[in-house]
């Protein structure tokens, strides 16, 4: 697990990113700042940490052009903006940065899109996280619902305590964006497992069904492509705990990546997988098999589908033998099929067949 | 006789007023909006060719008013500075049909077939009823000639009513018109507005007020002083002459001999011509021109066609002599499209004269392209024929058919399929400057085919399309080389500045990183109109920023054709081609920089925008082109044979000759190469 860092650390590793820049311009070079290369291509398997991690290529972004130059600008107007929090006390979003750096001139970003990648070259390059800079995501958390009990320090500062079973609402309770120890423990559970649902009708489906009952299992709400904080709080459970997860998606091209990003970690945030994947988590559906073994009503692949599937083949976090198999069925069978065509055979059979059978399979 | 009288003495009558009436919809008033830009058109190209003639500065007022909105009754007054009309001339220029001054000459003038100005007045009459209105002031007389015209179209002859005298203060010559007519004011591509401003275009000597009927005010202001050139009526060319105008020549001729006939009467051929022709056509060169049977006319017409043959050739003819053609000219052209579309880009391109079927015309062309037009529509098409606009009929007329005959993909322009009208914020012009304009149609809107003119104007476009692309490509340069500036001196400056804050250290020197990161020599140059001096100044600054010392010779183009002088040039240099000068530079150290500085005195605003920048030397320049030198001496030939002498006629001296023949001219030139097969480059695209 991650070493979370200190005030201080992280100044100090802030200050290291202006000196690489500093010290470039007192020899006579152009500034630059050094980054490891953020595609598959430079992710490989940390067979210590069980989890997707950058490689040793490295990208140097130098200031020999107006737009890396920019960047190199808005970097340091984004230290000087993390310190002046770190020393106020504050934090903002990253959207609120947005609008602050409109005061900045010419280090202005030009879109929120920028803001937020620039936040995540300064976590890659510090080793940071973004928590430690003060700076909150606008990204919504997950749901989740099962008879587990956590305490959350609520914005007076109290700590409450709550169970995810009995003291909620039918839409669960709502995962915070901040998951750590300073803002949520976890004190009991009476569960078998959790179950990640990567859409909200099917969610709404096993909680109607009274599935997390039936089973003792925690049900998940990942709502597409789950948040740091989503997968952040699966991973702690699933280690504190010593849980396991089964993660219950679409079958598509775009849900295979989903779960590669809760499994081993994001490409995107692969300089903290170690943090954010729960590498003990099972695909458990809709997998090729399940399109033929039921018949399910299913569409035809698009053309981005199919460049997707053929992207997976290549990428290291795909290379298994199973994965392999079922990426390469869906290419021939041509098909996918959405969470929700297992309705074809009623409202129930999802709680009643399918699931059962799979997680027996599973051997759950 | 002053120069109104003259011109009137030129007119002669043809009786065909109750053709009019019938067949009005050939002449322009069919619809009720056209009819209304036919009158204003009428009107105007007479008043620019009368200025024209009189060498006179055109100032036009047009205005319209409505007179009664139910019934769509438009009254419109045109009046101009033009030399007048003498009162016993003012009825048969506005009485009677087919009279003009022009219709017989043989040179490039605006009203061709000459239906002019009497059908407004007829259509005035024939739709309200009323005669028009004129008002004449010659210079030599002290007072204007007031009168009402009006129309017996039977026997095609003017009615003349209310005729006075009256006091026109200030003004010492000119022509009023004001007349009623039924008919709509549109606004659009198809309008009134549309027309004067094309107009105003490719003549820019001339100033236009146009009103509105909203009481609104348009102007379009005179941009030059010039006059376009005068032009010469010239004699006929044996191969564009059909035979009942052989055959009219013949029987009116009073010489003796066919070869003098031959000669005197059409352009083009020599004594030696005159004699082959009268040998292939079996025409005794003795005989009386007069005398000539049907039938030798018809094998004389063989011989000027080529169609009978001297040793297995045709009689070698010269070409018609091209000073009958007035031509805007590429300056000329170009501020007219600036004053009236704002934008900065303009490129312009005259082709040589050059000759079809005995008719000598000219193409020019016109691109300006940029901001201030709509870059997903269609670009807009501004076609002339011997300066006159032409706004319908536009997809049939071969000047359309020569724009859309390229493929403007290759030069920057959206062009779906690479055919058709390309799109994109650009608006092309096409002149074609001709003795003899072949329409499609009566109407007179649109130029039917022909190959050697398609030839010509897709020529033209090509070499504009080049310069378009030449442009964008320097745009884009320019745009990097400006990223690079932004560059060295805000951003890194800036992240030296804030670096240093935040680790509480001085800021560092930041010269060795900026010549690191541009690595580049730069060349910055603004060509700005001095306001005070009058002058353009241009500004070139060379930047070395290379960690080596570098040697150059920088050099510019400069209008130099157009008449300008180069002034206040410290640094010398010289003249190497016309309107390319050339500065061998000393050795630039690392990091230093090197200003040439000259201005340019002859030129008017708007007259010269942009200087293009070349250089010789082995490292690349950012902001200038490396020199082309067989460019360079594409454009020292093509001078070259601009100063040449021109070759002479080899015929033409009427006063002297007698009736003997002299022996054949010993001196004959040969015939030149047409002169629309030089091969005219540009060194930068036709943008002048």
């Amino acid at each position: 697990m991650a070493e979370r860092k200190s005030i201080e650390e992280t100044k100090v590793a802030l200050h290291d990113v202006v000196r690489e820049m500093y010290d470039r311009i007192v020899k006579g070079e152009p500034p630059t700042m050094t980054l490891p290369v953020r595609t598959k291509n430079n992710i490989g398997f940390d067979p210590k940490l069980g989890v997707y991690k950058y490689g040793k290529k490295r990208t140097i972004r130098d200031a020999t052009s107006l737009g890396s130059a920019k960047q190199l600008l808005r970097a340091l107007h984004v230290i000087e903006f993390i310190e002046s929090m770190i020393d106020d006390g504050k934090s903002s979003t990253l959207r609120e940065m947005y609008y602050i750096s409109e005061g900045w001139g010419l280090g202005k970003f030009q879109s929120q899109n920028e803001s937020n990648n620039l936040a995540e070259d300064l976590e890659i390059v510090t080793r940071c996280l973004r928590e430690d800079f003060k700076l909150r995501p606008e990204e919504d958390g997950a749901r989740m619902i099962g008879n587990l009990t956590l305490r959350e320090r609520n914005r007076r500062g109290e700590w409450m305590r709550i169970n995810a079973r009995d003291d909620v609402g039918d839409s669960g309770y709502g995962v915070p964006y901040n998951v750590e120890e300073e803002k949520i423990e976890f004190l009991e559970h009476d569960i078998n497992f959790i179950m990640a649902i990567e859409t909200g009708g099917m969610f709404d489906r096993l909680v109607e069904n009274g599935f997390d009952e039936d089973f003792n299992c925690a049900l998940l709400h990942l709502k597409g492509q789950p948040a740091r904080s989503t997968r952040r709080i699966m991973k702690r459970m699933s280690e504190e705990w010593d849980l396991p997860v089964v993660v219950f998606l679409d079958g598509d091209p775009w849900s295979f990546r989903i779960f590669a990003s809760i499994a081993y970690g994001a490409i995107k945030t692969a300089h903290i997988s170690e943090y954010l994947a729960t590498p003990t988590s099972t695909y458990l559906g809709i997998t090729a098999d399940d399109i033929l073994a039921y018949d399910l009503p299913s569409d035809d692949l698009s053309k981005k589908d199919i460049e997707a599937l053929n992207a997976e083949l290549s990428d290291p976090r795909f290379a298994d033998g199973w994965w392999q198999e079922q990426i390469n069925m869906m290419l021939e069978i041509g098909k996918k099929a959405e969470q929700q065509s297992l309705a074809k055979y009623g409202l129930d059979f999802v709680t009643e067949t399918y699931l059962p059978e799979k997680l027996q399979q599973l051997g759950l | 006789m002053s120069i109104a009288e003259k011109m009137a003495a030129n007119q002669k009558q043809v009786a065909i007023s109750e053709f009019f009436e019938k067949n009005k919809h050939f002449l322009g008033f069919d619809t009720l909006n056209r009819a209304l830009i036919t009158a204003v058109k009428e009107a105007v190209d007479n008043a620019l060719d009368a200025c024209e003639e009189a060498r006179i500065l055109p100032d036009i007022v047009v205005k319209i008013t409505k007179l009664d909105n139910s019934k769509d009754i438009l009254q419109l007054e045109v009046e101009d500075n033009g030399p007048g009309i003498p009162r016993a001339s003012i009825q048969k220029v506005f009485g009677q049909l087919l009279f003009g001054s022009r219709f017989h000459a043989i040179r490039q003038s605006r009203g061709q077939q000459g239906i002019g100005i009497t059908g407004v007045v007829m259509y005035s009459q024939l739709t309200t009823g009323d005669p028009t209105h004129v008002e004449s002031k010659i210079a030599k007389e002290a007072t204007a000639v007031s009168v009402d015209i009006g129309l017996d179209t039977r026997k095609n002859k003017a009615i003349k009513s209310n005729q006075d005298r009256i006091d026109w203060g200030e003004k010492v010559h000119g022509l009023k018109i004001k007349t009623k007519l039924k008919a709509k004011y549109q606004r659009g591509r198809q309008s009134v507005w549309q027309y004067l401003r094309m107009t105003s275009i490719v003549n820019p000597h001339a100033d236009i007020l146009f009103i509105d009927p909203d009481g609104e005010k348009h102007h379009w202001q005179r941009v030059t002083e010039r006059l376009p050139g005068r032009v010469e009526a010239i004699k006929p060319h044996p191969n564009g002459i059909e035979l009942g105008q052989l055959q009219r020549l013949c029987s009116e001729s009073s010489e003796s001999r066919m070869t003098t006939f031959l000669r005197r009467t059409f352009s083009g051929v020599s004594q030696r011509a005159a004699k082959e022709l009268c040998e292939v056509s079996e025409l005794e060169e003795k005989l009386k021109p007069k005398s000539l049977s049907a039938q030798q006319v018809r094998s004389l017409l063989e011989a000027f066609q080529g169609e009978r043959l001297l040793k297995g050739k045709a009689v070698k003819l010269l070409n018609p002599p091209t000073s009958c053609l007035s031509p805007i000219e590429e300056l000329l052209i170009k501020k007219g499209l600036s004053k009236t579309i704002d934008s900065k880009f303009v490129t312009t391109m005259t082709r040589a004269p050059n000759v079809t079927q005995g008719n000598p015309f000219q193409v020019e062309v016109g691109l300006i392209f940029g901001e201030g037009m709509a870059a997903d529509k269609p670009v807009e098409i501004l076609r002339f024929a011997n300066r006159v606009p032409l706004m319908y009929q536009q997809g049939g007329c071969l000047l359309t058919k020569a724009v859309e005959s390229v493929d403007w993909r290759q030069y920057g322009l959206d062009q779906p399929g690479g055919r058709g009208v390309p799109k994109g914020p650009a608006a092309i012009l096409v002149h074609l400057a001709s003795t003899n304009v072949q329409f499609t149609s009566e109407a007179k809107e649109a130029l039917s085919d022909n190959e050697t003119v398609m030839e010509e104007a897709r020529k033209a476009m090509l070499e504009m399309g080049r310069g378009l692309r030449k442009h964008l490509e320097k745009q884009k340069k320019m745009s990097k080389t400006i990223e690079k500036f932004e560059l060295i001196n805000d951003i890194i400056p800036a992240i030296a500045k804030k670096s240093a804050s935040l680790l509480d250290l001085p800021v560092p020197d930041l010269a060795a990183s900026i010549t690191k990161i541009m690595s580049a020599v730069i060349a910055e140059t603004t060509t700005t109109w001095n306001k005070e001096t009058k002058q353009t100044d241009v500004h070139i600054i060379l930047y070395n920023y290379t960690s080596r010392a570098r040697s150059y010779t920088m050099l510019v183009n400069w209008p130099e054709r157009q008449g300008a002088t180069m002034v206040g040039n410290d640094l010398g240099g010289r003249k190497e081609a016309m309107g390319v000068w050339a500065w061998k530079l000393e050795t630039l150290q690392p990091g230093s920089q090197t200003v040439i500085a000259y201005s340019l005195d002859g030129l008017e605003k708007g007259d010269w925008n942009e200087t293009d920048v070349f250089y010789r030397g082995s490292q690349e320049v950012i902001g200038a082109t490396k020199m082309d030198e067989k460019l360079l001496e594409e454009i020292r030939r093509q001078e070259e044979a601009l100063n040449a002498p021109p070759p002479e006629e080899g015929e033409d001296s009427p006063d002297d000759e007698e009736e003997e023949d002299p022996v054949e001219d010993a001196a004959e030139p040969e015939p030149t190469a047409p002169a629309g097969d030089t091969k005219q480059t540009t060194l930068f695209g036709g943008d002048y």
